[in-house]
């Protein structure tokens, strides 16, 4: 049989059930003596909790706090800051300082209502001033590059929070087997949730499993916000007995769980006489919220992306979280790269025309080439293809031409290009050293082989493309392959559904298991065939000093968005947006540009214009889906997207990361557009008509 | 305590509640309907969308007491007919369906709009759409197998 | 203990409504949204509530002459396809919030609600309609200006309901309704506007111009209106940036989730602005 191409789309496994409302997410679970857990929460940004005066709990309804932890009372991730239950202080508004769970929800919101909690407030702490973590990397000499310039540019570049506003809230079902604690869960990471539900109830492996649920959205807020949930479940689950049902609803989710981390980040650029950049320096500040969480990952993937798809020999970053009393901030799809992303590429663009020359000229001669060093001082070792994809991206939307016609401010139309890299995977040694990803395949004795990992499909494909893949590389037909929902009893631990690395490096793993199997099949027999990470051997990375190849590999895109602005309103119509898009192979063709659609939604027309989330004393004024902002159909704009192939030789198939890559580019696309409409430097994002008119009326 | 009857997929149902019970909640926990979901519970996701005398309202803001009399569509009657499996085909081919809880709102959407208009234009598909949010697609491909559907399914609206 | 009545008559309503002060429960958009409680537990209604929804005597929409009758219970959907609906009221649904809300909320609700920044409501002030109110021994009529007296607030007394919105039916040289919300569809508007005006000749016989989210009630200012009766579209485009300043003290909005005081201002008499030009 002659084999089709990989990229070739077929159907997603999981559509019908998905169609039909079949499809059991986690909310629609039911139980037997199902028991429903509320949270009750801080009202302040910071406090010292005095007394906490309880209603009078009639028989079945219990109160669960810091005193039921038999563990460790801390939310295990990277820091240890992070309570399960505070114990003696509050330190942003929302955060769930205990649960009432018992058997009948209006008793229970009636109860958790008249909790009364006494407070003494400390004074609260809001902006980039308390750093909790700091970071730096040099490449080169750049004390030279700036001593010896000819001139030096900086600007300062700011971005807000995002919400992942996942149509799904985040939630878990919980109950007992036997001893063992089982939840169900909306979740990215089961692991993760294992691990830190193991340390908090000082429990054996055996005693904990973990089970995803379908998942209706994620985008990263369901990365390691659901430790939290997953450990206060567990720690009522021991006191009651029962199977607990613990859904959050929207406002909750919305100023309760982790957001994208707010921006400030600082450029410096040192030029010689012939106007190229010697030397960049750049400082980024991002605010963490009031726990640590994943944010000092957040800024190593940020400052890694310093110079994007430059080549700069100098190179000084600095970088901090700054712990503030609001919603602890954390993953949200891109990771730090959107807000580095949309300071470098913002700022590329205003030295040019800071030093009158044409920004694509100015650009182009910075653009990086195989070889290059990168940001870090490791090597792009792949082939880059990102010229040729530009050309691509200017032709199909006619960019030099309109670029052309909209320097005339009458216009108030523009066209905007952003070039940009994703690092695929884990940064440097992290695969290696933290994760250590195993698979696994199960073959049954009639030829039925199950594929065995912890990686989660939140609507991105891994159910259909992992099934694919084996199926594929065993010449057997799909139906034959099979990928149910992982669950920590079955499934090693292949690692967080995260950092793009999916198809990378478990599909990578997934793949070559595959071949073995192949080569090693007996008909007839029960047969598994495992397969561990093991770190590519050019990979070298000094995690203290971050030098060197921070990342296996990179994904690529360039970003074409065309606007126009209203001089009445000031409000944007985004007309179109053209893209094209290196990340190896796409395992699937149509899931790819799925990927595309709604990475753009997310980060040309969220981040990029819609998307306002502001806090004022540590209360987030946007609150639910009426006043957060998130794209309708109706704000979509045209758009046309192209894969380019460049495949990874160490990635199935070829295959790199897709998953941040559509977002991280795009609010800088759509924001050089309305700069050019306006004919103003603009310097945050969103880019919101309300700012739009305060830069038209002040320069 | 009042008695309400209505028709819930072509069955007459009479139930016994509280009238001021949300008919989400009534469709999900009272008559173990779940194909209709809650976002938001505000009326601005669509996720809980059904259709009410054959057009689509969101069940989180219907009390229980204005279905009164009323015929109730939910995705699990609604997939039952011809129409469905013609966007149901169409969402596949096009690639729609991500994570899928927005889903069975977007086909109730569909329905609503087609059996009114069956041949809108993408821009009246568009609007067609504004009460369903969607996170993951963008829209592009959901608008794409509305259309594809109001083609091929020529003569089922 | 909180009742819950379902009259089955019009008539059975308003003999309810003497009892005292009660929620009049309609399409529900607003209702159910403001007194919303844990999902899978009943809403939480702190005063009596009456449903109407059904009461299908209420749901109608009937044209007299010149004037247009529009029943409490017509949705917005009905009256979107309603023949005699006029045109600024009809570019105004096309606009408002989504299919499924448009299916059961009304101009009613709307007006019950008195929202500063109801788009249904700033068409009704531009129109001069009027709200029909029954109780269960009387009837009034009253401007709609006079219906809405605050953010959240009406001239409404405990026993009265609305029965119907009388909107008189003109016809217009020049109209423009603009929503400024926080994207292209199912936004609350961070302002709003309709201008319209019906020409004798070459001069202004009726200019209308409304703001709405831009001030506690909609603004709407006959007497600046008048002044400028009997004049040419070319006087009044020469004269745009006085009749911008004529509106500037009564636009006094504030600052919120949604938007900021400035931009709402600078704005809302853009829109004036702009539309005078438009003539």
């Amino acid at each position: 049989m002659k084999k089709q191409d990989i990229s070739r789309s077929i159907e997603k496994v999981d559509s019908r059930e998905k169609i039909s409302g079949a499809a059991a997410f986690t909310s629609d679970i039911k139980l037997d003596g199902m028991h429903y857990a509320k949270s009750v929460r801080s009202p302040i940004p910071r406090g010292r909790i005095k007394q906490v005066n309880l209603p009078s709990l009639p028989k079945g309804y219990v109160v669960v706090d810091h005193r039921d932890i038999p563990g460790e009372n801390v939310v295990k991730m990277i820091h240890d800051d992070w309570p399960v239950f505070p114990k003696t202080e509050v330190a942003y508004i929302g955060e769930p300082i205990l649960l009432v769970v018992g058997p009948d929800k209006e008793k229970v919101a009636e109860l958790a209502d008249a909790v009364e909690i006494e407070f003494e407030e400390l004074e609260p702490t809001f902006g980039f001033t308390n750093s909790a973590i700091d970071l730096h990397y040099d490449k080169g000499d750049p004390d030279r590059a700036f001593e010896t310039a000819a001139r030096t540019v900086s600007y300062e570049y700011e971005t807000g929070y995002q919400e992942q506003a996942y149509i799904e809230p985040q939630g878990f079902v919980g109950y007992l087997d036997e001893g063992t604690y089982t939840l169900v869960g909306s979740i990215q990471c089961p692991y993760y949730v294992k691990n830190a539900v193991l340390a908090t109830m000082a429990a054996d492996e055996d005693d904990v499993r973990v089970i995803q649920a379908p998942v209706g959205g994620a985008f990263g807020g369901k990365e390691e916000f659901p430790s939290l949930t997953a450990t206060q479940l567990a720690v009522a689950l021991r006191k009651v007995q029962k199977p607990i049902k613990f859904i959050y609803e929207r406002e909750e989710d919305m100023i309760a769980t982790t957001k994208r981390h707010p921006s400030k980040v600082r450029m410096e650029a040192a030029l010689d006489e012939n106007n190229n950049i010697q030397g960049l320096r750049a400082h980024v500040g991002l605010d963490g919220g009031a726990y640590l969480g994943l944010s000092g990952v957040v800024l190593s993937r940020g400052m890694l992306a310093a110079t994007n798809a430059y080549t700069i020999d100098n190179v000084w970053v600095d970088g901090d979280v700054y712990v503030t009393n609001t919603v602890p901030n954390g993953a949200f799809r891109g990771f730090g790269a959107p807000q580095m992303i949309f300071a470098i590429e913002m700022f590329i663009h205003h030295v040019a025309k800071e030093v009158g020359e044409d920004t694509y000229t100015f650009r182009t001669r910075h653009q990086v080439s195989q070889g290059d060093l990168t940001s870090t001082g490791g090597v792009y070792r792949d082939p880059i293809i990102l010229d040729e994809m530009s050309k691509k991206a200017e032709e199909i939307s006619d960019y030099h031409r309109k670029r052309k016609e909209y320097e005339d401010p009458d216009t108030f139309k523009g066209i905007g290009m952003s070039w940009f890299l994703h690092g695929c995977g884990f940064t440097g040694s992290g695969e290696q050293e933290k994760i250590k990803a195993r698979v696994k395949l199960k073959k049954d004795a009639d030829g039925t082989v199950r594929i065995l990992v912890a990686a989660v499909d939140m609507g991105q494909g891994p159910k259909t493309t992992f099934r694919k893949l084996v199926a594929d590389v065993l010449d057997l037909p799909l139906e034959q392959v099979l990928f149910p929902y992982p669950d920590t009893r079955y499934v090693p631990d292949s690692g967080p559904t995260v950092a793009s690395r999916t198809m990378m490096v478990v599909g990578g793993l997934l793949a070559r298991a595959a071949k073995d199997l192949k080569e090693s099949w007996r008909e007839g027999e029960v047969q598994e065939a495992m397969q561990r990470y093991k770190q590519p051997d050019y990979i070298e990375w000094d995690q203290d000093r971050m030098k060197g190849d921070a990342y296996p590999a990179y994904s690529w895109g360039v970003n074409v968005v065309e606007v126009e602005v209203s001089k009445v309103t000031y409000e944007v119509d985004i007309k179109h947006v053209w893209s094209v898009y290196d990340l190896g192979k796409a395992i699937d063709e149509r899931i790819v540009l799925g990927q595309a659609d709604g990475g753009q939604a997310q980060g040309v027309v969220g981040l990029g214009y819609l998307e306002v989330m502001e806090h004022e004393g540590g209360a987030l004024k946007q609150k639910n889906l009426t006043d957060y902002i998130i794209p309708t159909a109706v704000d979509m704009p045209k758009t046309e997207n192209h894969i380019m192939d460049n495949p990874y030789p160490l990635g199935p198939y070829g295959a790199k990361g897709v998953g941040e890559l559509t977002l991280v580019g795009g609010p800088p696309a759509v924001a050089l557009a309305i700069e050019q409409a306006i004919g103003r430097r603009v310097r945050k994002a969103p880019v919101t008509p309300e700012y739009i008119m305060e830069l038209i009326h002040n320069g | 305590m009042a008695d309400i009857t209505f028709t819930l997929n072509g069955e007459r149902i009479t139930l016994r509640e509280e009238p001021n019970l949300r008919f989400l909640d009534v469709l999900r926990e009272k008559l173990n309907h779940t194909g209709a979901k809650e976002g938001c519970g505000e009326g601005e996701c669509g996720a809980c969308a059904i259709l009410l005398d054959g057009h689509i309202v969101n069940s989180c803001l219907l009390p229980l007491a204005s279905v009164d009399g009323r015929d109730v569509v939910t995705i699990e009657g609604y997939r039952m007919t011809e129409r469905y499996q013609m966007l149901e085909k169409a969402f596949i081919e096009e690639g729609a369906v991500q994570c899928g809880i927005c889903t069975p709102g977007m086909m109730i959407a569909a329905e609503s709009m087609l059996r009114e208009n069956p041949d809108p234009t993408d821009e009246e598909i568009r609007h067609g759409l504004a009460g369903n949010l969607c996170r993951c697609t963008g829209y592009n491909m959901i608008i794409a197998a509305i259309r594809r559907a109001a083609k091929e399914g020529e003569g089922l609206w | 203990m909180v009742r819950h009545i379902i009259p089955k008559t019009y008539r059975e309503a308003l003999e309810h409504l003497k009892s005292g002060s009660l929620h009049i429960l309609a399409g529900g958009t607003d209702l159910m949204v403001q007194n919303r409680a844990w999902s899978e537990t009943p809403v939480a209604f702190k005063k009596d509530t009456l449903y109407v929804y059904n009461l299908e005597e209420l749901r109608y929409i009937e044209r007299e002459g010149d004037m247009l009758h529009v029943g409490a219970l017509a949705s917005y959907d009905m009256l979107e396809r309603h023949p005699d609906t006029p045109s600024a009221l009809k570019r105004c649904i096309a606009l408002l919030a989504s299919p499924g809300l448009r299916r059961v909320a009304t101009l009613a609700g709307n007006i019950g609600n008195a929202s500063p920044a109801a788009d249904g409501v700033l068409v009704l002030y531009a129109l001069d309609a009027r709200v029909v109110l029954d109780s269960a021994d009387a009837t009034r009529e009253i401007p709609i200006e006079e219906a809405i007296t605050g953010p959240g607030r009406t001239a409404f007394e405990d026993g009265e309901m609305i029965r119907e919105i009388r909107i008189p039916l003109e016809d217009f040289d020049s109209e423009r309704f603009k929503k400024v919300g926080g994207r292209k569809a199912d936004a609350i508007s961070k302002v709003s506007f309709l201008g319209a005006a019906a020409f004798d000749g070459d001069v202004i016989k009726d200019l209308r111009l409304a703001l709405g989210a831009v001030n506690t009630t909609v603004v709407r200012r006959r007497e600046i209106e008048a002044q400028y009766q009997g004049l040419t579209a070319a006087d009044l485009k020469a004269r745009s940036q006085e009749i911008r300043e004529a509106y500037a003290p009564y636009v006094r909005p504030i600052d919120d989730q949604r938007s900021t005081a400035t931009y709402r201002r600078q704005v809302a008499l853009n829109l004036i602005e702009d539309y005078i030009h438009s003539l």
